[in-house]
């Protein structure tokens, strides 16, 4: 049985960051990276049913990314994945969530796992639509936003719980093999401590090429993407003031605000 | 006769079989290597075993009575094994006799005596335990509720008793043989005009003559009070290695091989070591099992450990009795149960909770006050790294982790920013990396990123400014110094902060290291050397002591002040440094009026041992709240002084959760120099 976990590294902003010189992107210098949160759960699901399971389960972590990204997939392997896989050509670079999608859904051919998990979104792009692309190059049946799962490897279904608006609770049976996406709070990740990833380093990560999944070029990257992003930056600040005194003082500013705004020459 | 000798060699058989079956426990335990020379260990352990000095610590009655115990049992020990050795051995073999004549008449005398001791410091102990109550004696314990079956252990009652009764009885019925032989060969003038060189036996057969007994009825009573006699005195020698009698050998041994660091060096995992920590009792070395042993539930950890004074589910000494009842129920058979009966975590009976190993301060307290060298720290940690491996820890402690492992601090702020306070200050300050400088000052996590310590962290600077001290600072190459990450068990990524420090330094040519951090202090002094880092460090408190000795700074204003001090424990009980901030207050004029803990009875303030990064449970009692209660007990209080930032943080916030705010202020040393010695206008300040 075998569970394969998309993860991914995301990036934090430093204080005084400076945007890249395209104007696209923040400069990688100015990034703290570190494994995406939603995707921390979406690992531990995975390594919980692994550990309540009578049957032998392997887990695999699998990121798209360059070399830094094994940071993240060692603290995977410190918490549990079996073994991690890294998919990585300079051709992926500038590839949206649809070409990511497309390389996962590679891997998860060539894998052939009973179960995908991913994060229900990362904590920096904020797409939230990796997870559900994958499942739709598989086409597989696929669920967002899960909140609380039953499922025992090698079974034919799984039940799972979606948090719905209004505090409603949407209960769904689904045919495996799936992709779920996964959300914060349905369970609590455990710790990698240092020593552990220490001890993880000494694993294997094995490093999957492009043409390894039977993939182009043309595929991936910008070529193999539905959007493309043409602008980061940051809005003007809004102008919001606070105003003192009394009530009538306060009044008196609001009025000669709302005068100016008005274009009135009082 | 021959029926006796029979009993006395089965006694030391029992007595052999028990020291086996006890070392046997030990030696389950795991691989240790002891350094420092063995006559040096066995004379300190000889040092404190005959002066008793560190029993009679914070409980001087209890020492004196200990030592009558001691003595008089040690003298009585010996006098009846020189006994044996004349009669079965020297005269039969080479005919040598010495209990004759004069020595016999002052050995007796002696005997006599040291029997008044023993039976005096027993009744004395009987006296504590009955009539006093001490709470230290109170075996109930914080970490279990009533109806555990390990809640009060009357089975510990049970045997501290027939202890002192079996001693109590043996030394009495010793003299009654006497009287009893007194009245016997009244009639020989060898034996009876010589009486009064046993005193208490002449006492007693006077007054049972004047009762009416007769030379036979001494001779009788003597035969039947000689086999009682013996026979329990049989019967103590062989319950020796099964009951708390051993302590007598535990104790001397684990004294013996005292770890004078070992709350302020931990150990290190071995390469070789897969996994991090304690699991299965099998997993502390042997030294650790015979700390367990040597513990003779005085309750003086009890006493002064903070977080069993304001209600948290730990007592150091009842983490060591449960260890110890887990130890001799697994380790003492046979064979060693399968490792799945062996593990140490738990809550059922011998099993430590993981409340109980959270709820510690690592503030050395118990460590400090033991009198056997019982080494309570080094358990704890140990066993906290296994919690840590598993992520069994409350939330916010894992979130802060990975916040010091992401950032290099505690409070998640960018390392850009470290050196942030250095903002706005009238002067430069040198960077170490750059340039060759007197002192490198370590400025630590809290002295760099909290708003209220970095007010007084620029008053550091500038007062070092003004001292004309040739200092720098690393700025973002600093990390937090891991002293707290190392005591919340994760050695891991202690590893990493060291190594980084350790490396930064390297790169900075400076002659000594000053911090205002007592734990950043602990840490580069006691520990960084296991990982390379040898400097010469000093807290801040000696290095300005010297810079007003020298001179440097002078106090233009005296403070009149009364004001107490706090200890913080990695100055104070850690590393000794009581003197130096004492000695500032008083060049500053303040009147020092001292708490009831002070100095190594330091009341931390609980934020050790990265409890700082816990929150205390609601509604109870904090540490640092119960510290101010003491404080706001002092008459007049002006200033509660602190030299460390964790306290400045923990007391203020305590000051006005008490409600004391108003009554005094809680100040840090440097701001009572920075009072005492007015700032310089800033056209004032050399460039």
């Amino acid at each position: 049985m075998k569970i394969l976990v998309a993860v991914k590294q995301v990036a934090a902003l430093d204080e005084d960051f400076e945007f890249r010189g395209d104007g696209r992107d923040v400069d990688p210098d100015f990034f703290i990276r570190d494994l995406n949160e939603w995707d921390d759960f979406s690992l531990e699901e995975a390594v919980k049913i692994k550990e309540a399971s009578s049957t032998p389960v392997d887990v695999v972590a699998v990121s798209v990314g360059p070399d830094d990204v094994d940071e993240v997939l060692r603290k995977c392997l410190a918490k549990g994945a079996d073994r991690a896989v890294r998919v990585w050509d300079d051709a992926i670079e500038g590839s949206d969530p649809i070409a990511i999608a497309r390389v996962l859904a590679a891997v998860a051919k060539h894998e052939a796992p009973d179960m995908v998990f991913a994060g229900v979104q990362s904590s920096d792009q904020s797409f939230a639509s990796t997870g559900i692309a994958t499942a739709a190059f598989l086409d597989w049946p696929h669920a967002a936003v899960v909140s609380e799962l039953n499922y025992a490897p090698g079974a034919k279904t799984a039940v799972f719980r979606r948090e719905l608006e209004g505090g409603l609770l949407h209960e769904v049976e689904i045919q495996c093999p799936a992709v779920l996406t996964i959300q914060l709070g349905i369970n609590r990740p455990r710790y990698a401590s240092l020593r552990s990833i220490k001890q993880a380093a000494a694993k294997p990560i094995e490093v999957l090429s492009l043409a390894d999944l039977s993939l182009s070029a043309a595929d991936v990257g910008e070529a193999g993407s539905a959007s493309r992003v043409r602008r980061m930056y940051m809005p003007d600040k809004g102008r919001a003031q606070l105003i003192e005194g009394d009530a009538a003082a306060q009044a008196e500013r609001l009025a000669a605000i709302i005068r100016e705004f008005k274009g009135d020459s009082a | 006769m021959r029926l006796f000798y029979l009993l006395g060699y089965a006694a030391i058989a029992v007595f052999g079989y028990g020291v086996y079956v006890q070392i046997r426990k030990y030696r389950r335990g795991a691989a240790l290597k002891l350094d420092g020379s063995f006559q040096a260990r066995l004379g300190d352990m000889i040092g404190k075993v005959l002066s008793h000095r560190t029993i009679a610590r914070r409980d001087p009655a209890a020492g004196a009575a200990h030592r009558l115990i001691f003595y008089g049992f040690a003298l009585l020990f010996i006098g009846t094994s020189t006994i044996t050795l004349q009669y079965d051995i020297l005269d039969p073999l080479f005919g040598i006799r010495f209990w004759h004549g004069k020595f016999y008449l002052v050995f007796s005398l002696v005997l006599d005596v040291a029997g008044v001791a023993l039976v005096g410091g027993l009744v004395y102990m009987m006296y504590r335990r009955r009539w006093l109550r001490l709470p230290k004696l109170d075996y109930a314990r914080p970490d279990r509720a009533p109806g555990d079956p390990d809640f009060d252990r009357p089975q510990y009652r049970r045997e501290d008793w027939a202890f002192l009764w079996i001693l109590v009885v043996i030394g009495c019925t010793g003299y009654l043989l006497e009287a009893a032989r007194l009245v016997w060969l009244q009639a020989r003038p060898d034996v009876w005009d010589t009486r009064w060189w046993s005193p208490v036996g002449a006492l007693i057969a006077e007054a049972c003559r004047a009762l009416g007994m007769t030379e036979h009825g001494g001779a009788l009573l003597r035969h039947g009070l000689w086999w009682f006699h013996g026979l329990i005195a049989l019967a103590f020698i062989a319950l020796i290695p099964f009951t708390k009698v051993k302590h007598i050998f535990t104790s001397a041994a684990s004294l013996m091989v005292r770890d004078p660091q070992a709350a302020q060096r931990l150990p290190r995992i071995p390469e070789s070591q897969a996994q991090a920590g304690v699991a299965k009792i099998t997993d502390f070395n042997w030294k650790q099992l015979l700390n367990l042993d040597a513990c003779t539930k005085c309750g003086r950890c009890h006493e002064a450990c903070p977080a069993r004074a304001v209600g948290a589910p730990l007592s150091p000494r009842d983490v060591i009795l449960s260890l110890r009842d887990f130890a001799k129920a697994t380790l003492e058979s046979g064979a060693i149960p399968e490792a799945a009966e062996l593990d140490v975590h738990g809550k059922a009976p011998g099993q430590v909770a993981q409340e109980t190993l959270w709820s510690c301060r690592t503030c050395m307290a118990c460590v400090e006050i033991c009198p056997v060298a019982v080494e309570h720290v080094p358990v704890i940690v140990q066993m906290r790294r296994k919690l840590v491996e598993d992520g069994a820890m409350d939330p916010l402690l894992t979130k802060t982790l990975q916040t010091i492992h992401k950032t290099g601090n505690s409070f998640g702020e960018s390392k850009r920013k470290r050196a942030a306070w250095t903002k706005g200050l009238p002067f430069p300050i040198k960077d170490a990396r750059k340039e060759p400088v007197d002192v490198l000052w370590f400025v630590g996590d809290y002295a760099s990123f909290d708003p209220r310590n970095q007010k007084v962290t620029r008053t550091f600077a500038a007062l070092l400014h003004e001292a004309g001290v040739d200092f720098g600072i690393l700025f973002e190459s600093e990390s937090n110094a891991g002293n707290d990450v190392r005591r919340v068990g994760e050695e891991g990524l202690y590893e990493v902060l060291a190594n980084a420090n350790v490396a930064a330094m390297a790169g900075a040519s400076f002659k000594t290291v000053v911090t205002t951090d007592p734990h950043s202090y602990n840490t580069i002094r006691n520990e960084y050397p296991d990982f390379g880092g040898r400097y010469e460090i000093q807290h801040y408190t000696s290095f300005v002591k010297q810079l007003f000795a020298d001179g440097k700074l002078r106090v233009t204003s005296p403070l009149t002040y009364r004001a107490t001090f706090h200890d913080p424990c990695h100055l104070g009980r850690f590393n000794k440094g009581y003197e130096a901030p004492r000695d500032v207050l008083k060049f500053l004029g303040c009147e020092l009026v001292e708490m009831g803990r002070s100095r190594a009875n330091s009341f931390c303030c609980g934020a050790g041992g990265g409890r700082i990064w816990i929150p205390d449970p609601i509604g109870s009692e904090k540490p640092a709240q119960n510290r101010i209660k003491e404080a706001a007990a002092i008459p007049d209080l002006d200033v509660y002084v602190v030299s460390c930032p964790k306290d400045l943080t923990m007391f203020e916030d305590a000051l006005k959760t008490t409600g004391n705010e108003g009554k005094f202020v809680v100040k840090e040393l440097i701001e009572l120099i920075r009072e005492a010695i007015p700032v310089h206008r800033p056209e004032e300040v050399p460039a």
